[in-house]
């Protein structure tokens, strides 16, 4: 419907019932959103700011005490990207498959299969915490009663297992949703085409190979770009288990965190350097945006029409 | 044949599996919140065989969650109802009308997805303040809103834009104005789209806890997320009080998701699944 | 299509009208015709103490109310901070020690407080004072309330049963004390490595017997000595030294299951300071425990007992209440509350004539007075970031897993704090 053909009277309409939103979003995340890199080139005081800075604050990004805690924190970030796109993924898939495969039952499992996926992750880390207790968790409990003594670590404690332990909640909290996602990918496929493949004597194998993940695409497009975008912003769940330093020692820590730090101050003093934690944040921002136009771009490729 | 059931078996544990990891849990949540808190240290799955209701008559008296619920219900209705009306008109707009702005204002809309409430924290903050609405439900209500507009509207523009045109004549021919279009014929007819615009915001806003943290600062707005995260410090040695109150906080969401669990997943994965 | 538009515009209108009256009824706080005080603290532990003063100073000032609102410990600063940033910061506010709160105080969030406005400051000594000043100006912006001193917990019972006979008062003597403890098949140390912060109090107690307690403080605050001194690296290396006795899985045992260790008798020992006390007994109220100041390194070397204030109440320099939140500060700088603190937290309190009759108590009192040696981290270097404990709290975290040195970690300390600190700048 043409705009031009309307009258006066109807166009204000349209422009009334537009403003709103426009104006929410506008005030509320495009104007912080430029502000905040605004923040970057300046001097800060605490919350006063101060003259202009140029990229000094990038500067200082990189270097003591700041450089250190940033690569630590990339590092993890960019190492939780890929083992959450390569668990969550694939398992994903064989869920979704299997639901696929399943004509009973198929509405209760796929309840409960995305049932975590509503639960808030305050609720998720603290009823893992309690879990997790190296003493007093039923985790523990079981692994020392089947007699792995050895095995029952301070998983949410200890440097090296504290970042591979918060993945797996993470994992148990959302894997019902490319689950979900692929499911609807595969019922998308239209039913003809499988059937033909198997008159033809095709294996499930090979349909699932030659038919299914081509046409699943898309699904993995969306999951791939949200995946990246989720990881590079990672902070719920950290936050809520590991604290704003990255506990123990930093080994949760994530660039998020980093930001939240720079931002707020941390524990013991209240000192916080808000330009270079917009700088930080900056950078999170392009990686992101960078990231997800980058990956739209390169899997869009990947597509192939029904 | 062999294989075929044997796959086929195969799947199906799969998904028992998968069932039993997702419930497990959930169930050592549900039980040891009616549990004595001295008892955990013997046995931690033991069956709570004289069920300790007085766990969560502590959480809602002492742990103040009357009030954080009550909060959380203003906090997450208010901003339905910012987003839905807003959502309601863009969308209309946007999805069936041609006018020249109409890309580049749903490219404007649509990049609000990227940018995440955190990032620009500190000028929201600092934005707030200057408006006066720190520490207020409403300023929270419109930081959400403004946070699930993009989606909101790309999912109403989408279902105004599958109504047939036709309707718009008729309408037109029968006397309605624009407003009367949107309200009285297509509004009823995207109810569906509204829910899902409904679940999808609504529960990313129930669950958060950062933007209540930076926000809100007196203990009487504080909403059920945020409440939690004091609330376990106060109680993180009570184990059976304190899974009481994750019980509490969790359980709105799990049994509306119970009741419409169609609904919620549709509206969960509205914005990546297509059609 | 006019009949319509005014409809319309009826509409838009009243939506405005409905909105302008809804926001300040969501908004507002219910009207009261007495005036209310908030009071926040990062002392969950103690909410019910402090709730049962809040009830004898409102019987005693009718029309004054306060609320206690305790947050999570290592959220508190931030809540403040932001509050604070947001104008809406609480009337009272307990306040970190020493460099803690130092920026806050600095930017005029806090009232200075003067003898007039509370005579009890006029009888406490200048270091205690200390605790509250600004760090760029030295006014006094908080009444500190409590002297904190670390040392180490016993249970005499459990000591008792492993053949323990004497106390121990060096160091050779607690490790063999130790192995005494788990050879009976019993856990010696409580203490843990899941928490930053515990862990550095447990190299607070230890530690000054090995880097030279209070001579050793002034030398690095002058610049004299460094933090890669010999002796502070085997102050960090004795902590490293207690980890064979600590409970399995020590890595990742949290702050209150170690705590709970000991008030629940499963480990002989806990190294900390005098305000678990009152966490213990209130996990476990028959818990007998014992006190003994942190043992010398060798044998007739001297004992320190890291002593510090720690804490303090100030009130917001935006508040509306300020005769009232004065009144309520007289309050907590009584004699009769400081008789509550020891009575019924076991905290030391500052103010003077207070009775300690709890043995324990007594012993750490008189340990501080005797033996004390300023808390090195918190009350020198706290000022500015990267403070020394930015770096020791995980660093301790490390040190006991082995993933860095004493060695190391000293350097760590050393380069921070040379970082911002001007006597250290340029030395290493």
């Amino acid at each position: 419907m043409s705009v031009s053909g309307l009258k006066r009277e109807q166009r204000k309409y349209i422009a009334f019932l537009l403003a709103p939103a426009i104006l929410v979003i506008l005030v509320f995340t495009t104007v912080p959103a430029v502000t905040t890199l605004s923040y970057a080139f300046f001097k800060w005081e605490g919350f006063q700011r101060g003259g202009f800075a140029g990229l000094a604050n990038f500067q200082r990004l990189f270097e003591y005490p700041f450089k250190d805690q940033f690569l630590m924190a990339l590092r993890h970030n960019v190492l939780v990207f890929i083992a959450i796109m390569i668990l969550q993924t694939s398992f994903g898939l064989l869920i979704a498959y299997s639901l696929f495969q399943l004509k009973r039952g198929q509405r209760f499992f796929r309840t409960v299969t995305f049932l975590p996926v509503i639960f808030s992750l305050v609720v998720v880390g603290y009823m893992w915490q309690v879990m997790l207790d190296p003493y007093y968790g039923p985790i523990n409990m079981i692994i020392n009663d089947l007699g792995f003594e050895s095995f029952a670590k301070p998983w949410l404690g200890s440097t090296s297992t504290a970042l591979p332990t918060l993945v797996f909640i993470n994992l148990w909290r959302w894997v019902g949703f490319p689950a979900i996602i692929f499911l609807a990918g595969l019922n998308a496929i239209n039913q003809e085409y499988l059937e033909a493949a198997r008159i033809d004597g095709a294996t499930e194998g090979q349909i699932f190979r030659k038919i299914m993940f081509p046409l699943l695409a898309p699904s993995m497009t969306i999951i791939t770009i949200l995946t990246f975008i989720g990881a590079f912003e990672w902070f719920d769940l950290p936050f809520v288990l590991g604290g704003s330093n990255g506990n123990p020692a930093g080994a949760t820590d994530t660039l998020a965190l980093m930001f939240y730090r720079l931002s707020f101050g941390s524990v013991d003093s209240n000192a916080n350097e808000v330009g270079v934690g917009s700088a930080l944040g900056v950078f999170i921002f392009v990686i992101v945006g960078l990231g997800a136009a980058v990956g739209q771009h390169l899997l869009r490729k990947r597509e192939v029409e029904q | 044949m062999i294989a075929v059931l044997t796959s086929k078996l195969f799947f199906r544990a799969v998904l028992v599996i998968n069932a039993i990891l997702v419930l497990l849990p959930v169930f050592f949540l549900f039980n040891s919140a009616l549990r004595e808190t001295n008892s955990f240290a013997s046995n931690p799955f033991a069956l709570a065989r004289d069920p300790h209701w007085e766990n969560f008559q502590q959480v809602w008296s002492d742990g103040e969650f009357a009030s954080y619920l009550k909060n959380s219900i203003i906090v997450t209705g208010g901003s339905l109802v910012v987003i839905l009306i807003c959502a309601l008109g863009a969308g209309f707009i946007l999805g069936r009308y041609n006018f020249k702005g109409n890309a580049i204002i749903f490219g404007f809309i649509l990049t609000g997805m990227l940018i995440p409430a955190k990032l620009a924290i500190l000028p929201l903050f600092i934005q707030l303040k200057w408006m006066n609405l720190l520490d207020s439900h409403i300023g929270l209500i419109l930081v959400y809103a403004s946070g699930a507009l993009p989606a909101a509207v790309f999912i109403m523009s989408g279902f105004f834009r599958s109504l047939p045109s036709d309707l718009d004549n008729a309408a037109r021919i029968d006397g309605a104005s624009e407003f009367q279009l949107l309200t009285r014929v297509l509004a009823p007819l995207v109810r569906p789209g509204m829910a899902i615009v409904a679940i999808y915001s609504a529960i990313p806003i129930w669950n958060d806890f950062f933007l209540p943290l930076v926000f809100l600062q007196s203990p009487e707005n504080k909403t059920i997320m945020q409440g939690l995260t004091v609330f376990f410090g106060q109680y993180a040695s009570q184990w059976g009080v304190l899974f009481a109150g994750l019980t509490m906080a969790a359980l709105p969401l799990i049994v509306l998701y119970l009741v419409l669990s169609e609904q919620f997943i549709k509206g969960l994965t509205a914005g990546a699944v297509k059609g | 299509m006019k009949i319509a538009s005014r409809r319309f515009r009826g509409l838009v209108a009243a939506a405005v009208a409905v909105s302008a009256i809804a926001v300040p009824v969501i908004t507002a706080l219910p009207a009261s015709a007495n005036t209310e005080l908030t009071f926040w603290s990062w002392r969950t532990e103690d909410k019910a103490f402090y709730e049962g003063q809040v009830a004898k100073f409102e019987a005693k000032n009718p029309g004054i109310k306060v609320k206690f609102t305790p947050y999570l410990n290592t959220d508190y600063n931030a809540i403040v901070s932001t509050a604070l940033t947001a104008g809406k910061g609480p009337d009272i506010i307990q306040m970190r020690p020493y460099g803690g709160m130092a920026n806050l105080s600095d930017a005029g969030n806090f009232l200075a407080l003067t003898t007039k406005d509370v005579p009890a400051l006029g009888k406490l000594q200048a270091g205690i004072l200390a605790g509250a000043q600004g760090y760029l100006d030295k006014k006094q912006y908080g009444y500190p309330y409590a002297i904190s001193a670390m040392g180490i917990f016993y249970n005499p019972d459990m000591l008792a049963m492993a053949g323990v006979k004497a106390l121990p008062t060096n160091w050779d003597q607690l490790m063999n004390a130790f192995k005494k403890v788990k050879a009976a098949g019993m856990l010696p140390l409580g203490n843990a490595g899941g928490n930053g912060p515990a862990l550095e109090q447990l190299h607070a107690s230890v530690g000054p017997t090995f880097y030279g307690g209070t001579q050793f403080f002034n030398d690095v605050a002058a610049g004299k000595k460094t933090f890669t001194d010999k002796a502070y690296v085997a102050s960090l290396k004795a902590v490293k030294d207690l980890v064979p006795y600590m409970p399995a899985g020590f890595e990742g045992i949290d702050y209150n299951t170690a705590r709970g260790l000991f008030a629940n008798e499963k480990a002989a020992f806990y190294i900390g300071g005098n305000y678990e006390l009152g966490y213990f007994r209130s996990l476990n109220p028959s818990l007998q425990a014992g006190w003994i100041p942190p043992v010398a390194k060798v044998p007739g070397a001297k004992k320190y007992v890291s002593t510090w204030a720690d804490g303090a109440y100030a009130i917001n320099a935006k508040t509306a209440n300020k005769a009232a939140a004065l009144k309520f500060l007289n309050f907590l700088a009584s004699k009769d509350f400081g008789q509550a603190l020891v009575d019924e937290i076991a905290f030391i309190p500052t103010a003077p004539y207070v009775k300690i009759t709890d043995p324990v108590v007594k012993a750490i009192n008189s340990g501080r007075s005797s033996l004390g040696t300023p808390f090195l981290n918190v009350v020198g270097f706290r000022y500015a970031t990267p403070t020394s404990s930015n770096i020791l709290q995980p660093g301790f975290q490390k040190l006991i897993t082995g993933a860095i040195t004493p060695e190391q970690l000293a350097k760590d300390v050393q380069t921070a704090v040379a970082s911002w600190y001007a006597p250290q700048k340029g030395k290493s």
